[in-house]
């Protein structure tokens, strides 16, 4: 995470992050816990709403920036990795957020989510799993459990779903977590944690679709059939493990911390901090930089 | 002589492209006015390869048309260049001897050149050096030895070039470009032809290409992030930005996808840095969404287009015209995004800080559309005066704007302040959904509708940058051209020569190609009574946009032909002189009237 702002504000409580926006979500979705969740992570790490850029791509879960006062981006399906990516890179004192769907992340924004993980700017990725396309009125998402009925799907999917805490562990995600609504403690608390990791964060969240979704997958289910991770004896520094446990995806509702990297290594910003360093005022002036072209 | 164009081929190892650089930086240190054009199979190695290399003692705005010197190491990759290395009976042949082919007997259909000669090229080489390798410099002894050209620069530039090689590399060199040299004493021209000195000073001149001086221009312009991703024959301007961004504390990302870099390049731009991308036809289309955003979120951003033959892959080593369509036009939504193009090496400098200007005083998208001809050529410079330069800065709001901010306010010229995240009062969504003027979403028709006006109204000033278009010749001129791009510089020389013989003929040359400036063209075309506009594309693009958006009169046509099919300056002139001496055809009820 990014150092604080050196003129000290007000701190800033939870409601500080709250936009006057009326969210559009449907009266029992998932994302409204999801945001109650991040202004209390974000109140807790101490940031002003003004230092943090918050980026989503398109989907219900999209809206999210809207509702808070943070500098908000929604904007094109499946590309807020790369926008956020150029934010970063770009102002790297900025606390920088991502979020979106299921879909959105794995399936046509998919293609970014290695690349972010390799790349491993030090920002922090939030996917609120639904496994449904809510938005469009109920269609197949790349995290719908086979033999799913929706509207795309009339006689039950015949596709395997995208596993996104695999995907992640896979790639070398250094910090990955899972939470839910249904735990809104352990919901900030991880995304506290994931913001705090001086890399790139990714926290999966299960957070159900009230009018696509299965009746049975809905929040108040959560409650019964969420396993903490913290009183299973999992070792969050193993990767190994952590890619055990995550094979259980759409099976069990592991919450809390699958793995952090003990020693994150020094983030992508940090040494795109250090190269400017090393190489400023190595360059011709900005109005004699066409000295460089002269036949000498 | 002051003018010599010179033309080599050969396959991809021989090391033509390397020896024409030789040449062109020979040249150019020693102050001629040169330029030099490459031209490729699209193979990565083998295959063929040519280079042309035009030299002056006056200023020179295209690579010329048929060749003064023609050098073929082998017919078959020589061939294979077809119209971009032409040979007539003005030019002097020099081959490969081993090649076998007899002086009379060329494989040149129809065309009996000014002199021929075999020479031994590979055997000078082996004799000097040991080996092949030095094919090249045997060429390079030979053409200085026949046009005394720049024997000191190109033998100085040898050395530079090869000293990490050794001294005897160097020294093998010098033998070989020597034999070559010796072998043009005793074989001489039937008529000497000998290059006049250039009027310049020595070591004044600026050598690059187009697409080197957009990634100067840029950073000169102040910008700090490129995102993007590898395409031919973009991809230099990337390059160039990885080797200097970081020593101006900007940063660049080559990213994942096309998509991704004109992604990253606008959250950079969101966050406060002058961002831009670059890329070429296939790229372009896949970055067209994210366009629509920057055009509706309202940020500044360049996009640069070097095209290439297409559609699809097409020909990627190629030039062509044919993305103006795309520029303009590929959009959902209503969207106006203003598209400059570069004629030269030079005023590339000229359009791509325009650009990035215009992108910050306007917030908007702006696409650069460059080509392959003038991205990747070489082409001496005289030096560029930048403190002519204005360089523009996105208007951000004051103390009290941020007071009751809001970003998409309705101003009367469209503009609104622009905050960036980490200034305090400014926080907004910047979003791809349409919205008010605070910023949040809406589903309003009246607001959208007011909304579209404002990103239209806020660019209609652009209309009347008369900056932004050349005119010469006499105003009330009969005859007129109208060029842009590379072909441009293939239409300022027919007009010049077109001007000597004494035809009445004007020429327009807009480095903004949209929105369409009605008026600059509409005057352009009031006086004229044939007018050509000239293009390298099958469709004839502009001369199409302009019929959409301006008054064309009938006597104004469409000059164009598919791209790697170059349009030469004779082509040209020979279409005015036709228009013109149709012009002088009494009888006609029209011209009895002047």
């Amino acid at each position: 995470m990014s150092t604080p702002s050196e003129h000290p504000l007000p701190v800033c409580q939870a409601k500080d992050f709250k936009s006057d926006l009326k969210p559009i979500w449907c009266p029992g979705c998932g994302d409204f816990g999801v945001v109650q969740a991040i202004y209390r992570a974000l109140a807790a790490i101490g940031r002003p709403p003004h230092e943090i850029a918050f980026v989503s791509g398109i989907g219900c879960s999209s809206r999210i920036p809207g509702y808070t006062t943070a500098y908000g981006f929604n904007s094109v399906h499946g590309r807020a990795l790369p926008i956020a990516q150029g934010i970063k890179l770009a102002n790297p004192d900025l606390l920088v957020l991502v979020a979106g769907g299921d879909g959105d992340g794995f399936s046509i924004g998919g293609g970014h989510v290695p690349h972010a993980i390799r790349r491993n700017l030090d920002l922090t990725y939030i996917v609120m799993d639904n496994q449904i396309y809510g938005l469009t009125k109920g269609q197949l998402s790349p995290t719908s459990p086979r033999g799913l009925k929706t509207v795309t799907s009339e006689y039950g999917s015949f596709e395997n779903p995208v596993n996104p805490l695999l995907y992640v562990l896979a790639y070398g995600a250094g910090f990955v977590a899972q939470g839910t609504p249904a735990d809104m403690a352990s919901l900030s608390q991880v995304i506290e944690e994931a913001i705090r990791y001086p890399g790139f964060s990714f926290v999966n969240v299960q957070s159900p679709c009230v009018t696509f979704g299965e009746p049975e997958q809905q929040v108040k289910q959560h409650r019964a059939m969420m396993k903490p991770l913290a009183t299973m004896g999992h070792d969050r520094t193993n990767r190994l493990a952590a890619m055990g446990l995550a094979q259980e995806y759409g099976r069990s509702l592991h919450t809390g911390v699958f793995y952090a990297d003990p020693a994150p290594p020094t983030p992508l910003d940090g040494l795109v901090r250090g190269r400017q360093a090393e190489l400023a005022g190595k360059g011709l002036p900005r109005e004699r930089i066409l000295e460089m072209f002269l036949q000498k | 002589m002051d003018d010599l164009v010179i033309g080599m081929a050969g396959s991809g190892g021989d090391g033509i492209v390397s020896a024409g650089e030789s040449l062109i930086a020979a040249a150019a240190y020693e102050g001629y006015h040169a330029m030099m054009t490459k031209s490729f199979g699209s193979q990565v190695r083998g295959g063929e390869s040519s280079c042309r290399v035009r030299l002056s003692t006056h200023k020179v705005h295209n690579p010329g048309g048929v060749l003064d010197v023609a050098v073929a190491l082998n017919w078959d990759d020589f061939l294979k260049f077809g119209a971009e290395l032409p040979v007539s009976g003005s030019t002097v042949v020099v081959y490969e001897a081993k090649t076998g082919v007899a002086p009379d007997a060329l494989p040149l259909v129809g065309v009996a050149p000014r002199e021929v000669f075999a020479v031994p090229i590979g055997e000078l080489a082996r004799q000097a050096t040991g080996t092949d390798k030095a094919k090249v410099t045997v060429v390079l002894g030979l053409i200085a030895g026949w046009f005394g050209i720049a024997r000191e620069s190109i033998l100085r530039g040898l050395g530079k070039k090869l000293a990490k090689k050794g001294i005897e590399v160097v020294k093998a060199n010098e033998r070989a470009f020597a034999l070559g040299e010796e072998f043009a004493r005793t074989h001489p021209l039937a008529t000497p032809r000998s290059m006049e000195k250039p009027v310049g000073e020595i070591g004044r001149k600026l050598l690059t290409d187009g697409n080197d001086m957009c990634a100067a221009a840029s950073i000169f312009a102040g910008c700090e992030f490129f995102g993007g991703y590898p395409i031919t024959p973009s991809t230099e301007i990337m390059q160039f930005f990885t080797r200097e961004v970081w020593k101006y504390g900007g940063a660049v990302l080559q990213a994942e996808d096309e998509m991704a870099g004109i992604g990253a390049a606008l959250g950079a731009s969101f966050a406060g840095k002058k961002a831009m991308t670059a890329t070429s036809g296939p790229g372009m289309a896949l970055k067209t969404e994210i366009l629509g955003l920057a055009s509706i979120a309202e940020l500044p951003l360049v996009i640069v287009d070097v095209q290439r033959g297409g559609p699809s892959t097409g020909l990627p080593t190629k030039p062509e015209q044919s993305d103006l369509f795309m520029a303009a036009f590929s959009a959902h939504g209503d969207v106006l995004r203003p598209i400059l193009a570069p004629t030269s090496v030079s005023d590339t400098f000229d359009v791509t800080v325009a650009a990035f200007n215009i992108a910050e005083r306007y917030q908007t998208p702006v696409i650069i559309l460059s080509d392959q001809e003038v991205a990747q050529r070489k082409e001496t410079v005289d030096p560029i005066d930048t403190t002519r330069f204005k360089i523009e800065h996105r208007r951000v709001p004051t103390r009290a704007e941020l007071e009751q901010y809001s970003r998409f306010r309705m101003t009367e010229d469209g503009v609104s302040p622009i905050s960036h995240p980490g200034m305090l009062g400014g926080n907004y969504q910047g979003a791809g959904i349409e919205h008010n003027e605070q910023g949040n979403p809406t589903a309003s028709g009246k607001i959208h509708a007011a909304m579209n006006e404002k990103r239209f109204r806020k660019l209609a000033p652009l209309k009347r940058r008369k900056d932004l278009f050349h005119i010469d010749g006499d105003p009330s001129a009969k005859l007129g051209l109208v060029a842009w791009g590379s072909i441009a510089g293939v239409c300022r020389e027919a007009f010049a020569t077109a001007k000597a013989e004494g035809l009445d003929v004007k020429l327009l040359v807009p480095h903004l190609l949209y929105p369409v400036a009605e008026e600059i063209y509409r005057d352009f075309f009031a006086s004229l009574r044939a007018g050509f506009v000239v293009e390298l594309s099958h469709q004839g693009q502009l001369y199409r946009i302009l019929r959409m958006f301006t008054d064309v009169p009938a006597s104004v046509v469409s000059f164009c032909r598919s791209g790697a099919n170059p349009i030469q300056p004779q082509d040209v002139l020979a279409k005015l002189r036709e228009a013109a001496s149709a012009l002088q055809q009494p009888v006609t009820q029209i011209s009895a009237e002047d």
